[in-house]
């Protein structure tokens, strides 16, 4: 019976008001996973999220307009969504290193365009509708762990009387933890000028296998001991992953690879791919510096006889006469040598041009020439009581150290400068104080305030720890002689050091003397080429710019279609450029002689 | 830049000028006169610096035609006048202490430091001269040439901290 009567039961339902439920979504839950919200500012365009979404729904956009600078490691990318292909699993969250995308609580999107469906969020989300953010970063949620290996080096005390080397590298257990930070995403490469193939060789790293890990270093880098030691590394500044935390110590793991596979291998590696035959071309090199070493071990892989022509005892030029071993012991660097030896460079030391051979010999005996001769000249601030006997300059100073050469050791002694060149002589004058007197009496006058330091915040922490005493913001104005003994040197306060325009315009306020005892004044401020060997005629013949560097065109080139300048001397400003100097002067070097060799005309003359 | 120096003939000749047209004229000499030293300079200096002491006598030149305008510009008071409104602040230089004497073979530096050096000379006669003046109109001009000089003297002290400590542009 009440089977019978349930049908008639459902009729009253229609003279009921109809329900209307609301059409607005329900609230999603704080954690939510919904559509995609790209902080813009914070975005620093890397593309992990596109590299890490297996669905392949990321897809990296190039936007005009926005920012873009490979140094500061930002890119003019923003990633766009297919929906059509997003599971919605959030990596992309997860990994993001800037921080900047998230999921947002909105869920909804009806359309019968399929286009709609692929979008290029922003902080506001598709439909600009300002919703909350759902799944976002978070500490338990983050895939990356902002947090560098430590790196074992030696304590001040230890180390302030001796010239070994400060830090002690990684083993290889903190070696493959440091290598698993790294996201693969390549800013390094970017903004490396040599543009090191650096996610591929901490990949191996990772993997266990250093001798692949030296393979993808040569590819680049052929000075790979000395830039694992005294790399400016900005492969660091534009790590993805310092945005929140600690840069991947590159420069610490590249140097670990290098020291974990013996000297004999690398130098197997480093001549693979060697051509086979000699090309019968020329190449005389002037200058055993980075640039100079680079181009030679570039040519000569390339079949061409490169003879390299070093002023000095030994090669190396800045890398050996103006860096101290604590920072890059000389073995290290004689290896590195020791494999563009190997790769058939004939280095020849103490064969100053313009002395045993002149340049007229070589434009005549060679098919191509490369001046490489860096800045060995010490700039003077030229102040009252600077051309005193006890006041020098700091590149001298640092070649007599490194050469054992005898110099009166002072007592005291304050340094001017506030460069990296400056802290290199300022600490090994004061590991020399120690050994001779067991006491430092070094002070560093830097014209730049404490928080724009040029040198390495490292190398300012180690000075002070070994005892070096810095002042920031004084301009040297006078260094104070006595019954012509030199007693050390008045400074001022230097009130700003830039112009409206950024320009480099320090300012004084001379009020504010300080007098700053010392028995020798070292000036590390600029450096200057060292060209007159060149002779007058060929420094007639070349073309200079406003600054007395020969002018060169896009390809290192001369004015002189023979000569090519590469390295400190016509860029700088570090070791890694002078590499990147080294390559593309080679490589045009390269072209122009197998164009003669296939009797065409050279692409860049 | 102006070719007056400290105790010569320049200081006195620009002193006994009368009216601004006189003192213009003047000054346009002593213009002449730096831009034919640098000219002359250009010849004698090592190709390599060249370039540098080409740019020193292309300013010089560039003086010459400012002062030129002005000589013939009817509105030459005016313009003076507004010019002087807004001076330059001269900041010590502490790596130039005095004018050093050029050699017969200088480097970049000697020859940014003589310039500076030719610079502070004429600022501070121009000044001296601006002190001394009884006449309202020439010691407006005079005023503003100390300040054109001091202009020019910035300029080369800021080309010289970038030649002589930053190794790299």
């Amino acid at each position: 019976m009440k089977s019978f009567l349930t049908p008639l039961k459902a009729l009253r339902q229609l003279a009921r008001d109809p329900v209307t439920l609301p059409i607005e979504p329900r609230p999603a839950a704080p954690n939510y996973r919904g559509f995609h919200v790209n902080d813009w500012d914070a975005c620093i365009g890397c593309g992990t999220c596109e590299s890490i979404c297996d669905n392949k729904a990321i897809h990296m956009v190039d936007i005009k307009g926005l920012p873009e600078n490979p140094v500061q490691g930002i890119k003019a990318l923003r990633p766009a969504i297919d929906y059509g292909r997003c599971c919605w699993c959030s990596l992309c969250v997860d990994i993001c290193p800037s921080g900047s995308l998230a999921l947002s609580r909105e869920y909804v999107h009806i359309d019968q365009d399929l286009d709609s469906f692929f979008i290029l969020p922003d902080e506001k989300g598709i439909h600009g509708l300002d919703y909350p953010k759902g799944w976002s970063k978070s500490d338990d949620a983050d895939l990356l762990d902002l947090k560098r290996q430590a790196m074992p080096e030696m304590t001040a005390d230890v180390r302030i009387d001796s010239f070994a080397e400060i830090v002690e590298g990684f083993t290889k257990q903190t070696a493959v933890f440091e290598a698993s930070r790294c996201i693969q995403c390549g800013m390094c490469h970017d903004a490396c000028p040599a543009h090191m193939d650096v996610p591929e060789y901490i990949r191996a790293i990772w993997e266990g296998d250093a001798e692949e890990a030296v393979r993808q270093i040569y590819k680049t880098n052929p000075l790979a001991h000395v830039c694992g030691r005294v790399c400016t590394h900005r492969c660091e500044t534009a790590c993805s992953i310092s945005v929140r935390g600690e840069a991947v110590s590159i420069r610490w793991l590249k140097r670990y690879a290098m020291d974990s596979v013996s000297h004999e291998v690398v130098k197997k590696i480093a001549t693979e791919g060697k051509a086979e035959q000699s090309s019968g071309k020329r190449v005389a090199i002037i200058g055993s510096g980075p640039a100079g070493l680079t181009a030679a071990y570039d040519l000569a892989r390339a079949g061409h006889a490169v003879t390299l022509f070093e002023a000095f005892a030994k090669p190396g030029g800045m890398m050996r006469w103006g860096i101290p071993e604590y920072r890059l012991p000389y073995e290290r660097l004689d290896e590195d040598v020791a494999v563009i030896e190997a790769m058939g460079v004939d280095i020849r030391c103490n064969s100053a041009v313009g002395d045993k051979i002149q340049m007229a010999e070589l434009e005549r005996d060679y098919d191509a020439v490369m001046l490489g001769i860096g800045l060995h000249g010490g700039r003077s601030t030229r102040i009252p009581g600077s051309e005193h006997a006890d006041v020098y300059s700091a590149v001298d100073l640092l070649h007599r150290i490194t050469g054992k050469q005898d110099f009166e050791l002072p007592k005291s002694a304050v340094v001017i400068g506030g460069g990296n060149v400056a802290f290199d002589i300022a600490r090994s004058l004061a590991r020399l104080q120690k050994q001779a007197f067991n006491q430092v009496d070094v002070t560093i006058t830097a014209l730049e305030p404490e928080d724009k330091m040029l040198a390495d915040p490292a190398e300012v922490r180690e000075a002070e720890e070994e005892g070096v005493i810095l002042y920031n913001s004084r301009g040297p104005r006078v260094c104070t002689i006595e019954q012509d003994q030199l007693t050390g040197l008045e400074t001022v306060h230097c009130v700003s050091i830039f112009d409206e325009q950024g320009r480099f315009h320090p300012q004084y306020d001379e009020e504010n003397i300080i007098v700053h005892d010392a028995e020798m004044v070292v000036e590390a401020i600029g450096q200057v080429a060292q060209t007159d060997f060149l002779g007058e005629d060929l420094i007639e013949r070349l073309e200079w710019d406003q600054r007395g560097r020969p002018v060169i065109n896009n390809n290192g080139q001369t004015s002189e279609p023979w000569l090519w300048a590469a390295g400190d001397m016509v860029k700088g400003p570090d070791v890694i450029h002078a590499i990147a100097g080294g390559h593309q002067v080679a490589a045009s070097i390269h072209a122009c002689l197998q164009a003669s060799i296939n009797g065409l005309k050279g692409v860049s003359s | 830049m102006s070719d007056i120096n400290p105790e010569g003939s320049g200081y006195e000749q620009l002193k006994a000028r009368q009216t601004l047209a006189e003192v213009l004229e003047t000054v346009l000499s002593f213009e002449q006169t730096a831009y034919a030293f640098y000219s002359a300079l250009t010849e004698k200096v090592s190709k390599r610096l060249r370039p540098l002491v080409k740019e020193l006598a292309e300013e010089e030149q560039q003086h010459c035609l400012l002062f030129e305008d002005l000589k013939n510009n009817p509105a030459v008071r005016a313009v003076i006048a507004q010019r002087i409104k807004t001076p330059e602040n001269d900041h010590k230089f502490s790596d130039y202490i005095h004018m050093p004497e050029l050699d017969e073979n200088p480097d970049d530096q000697s020859i940014l430091q003589y310039a500076i050096g030719r610079e502070h000379a004429a600022m501070e006669q121009y000044d001296g001269l601006a002190q001394e003046s009884p006449n309202a109109v020439l010691k407006d001009t005079f005023t503003w040439l100390a300040q054109e000089e001091l202009a020019h003297k910035k300029e080369l002290e800021k080309r010289y901290y970038q030649l002589v400590y930053l190794s790299h542009e």
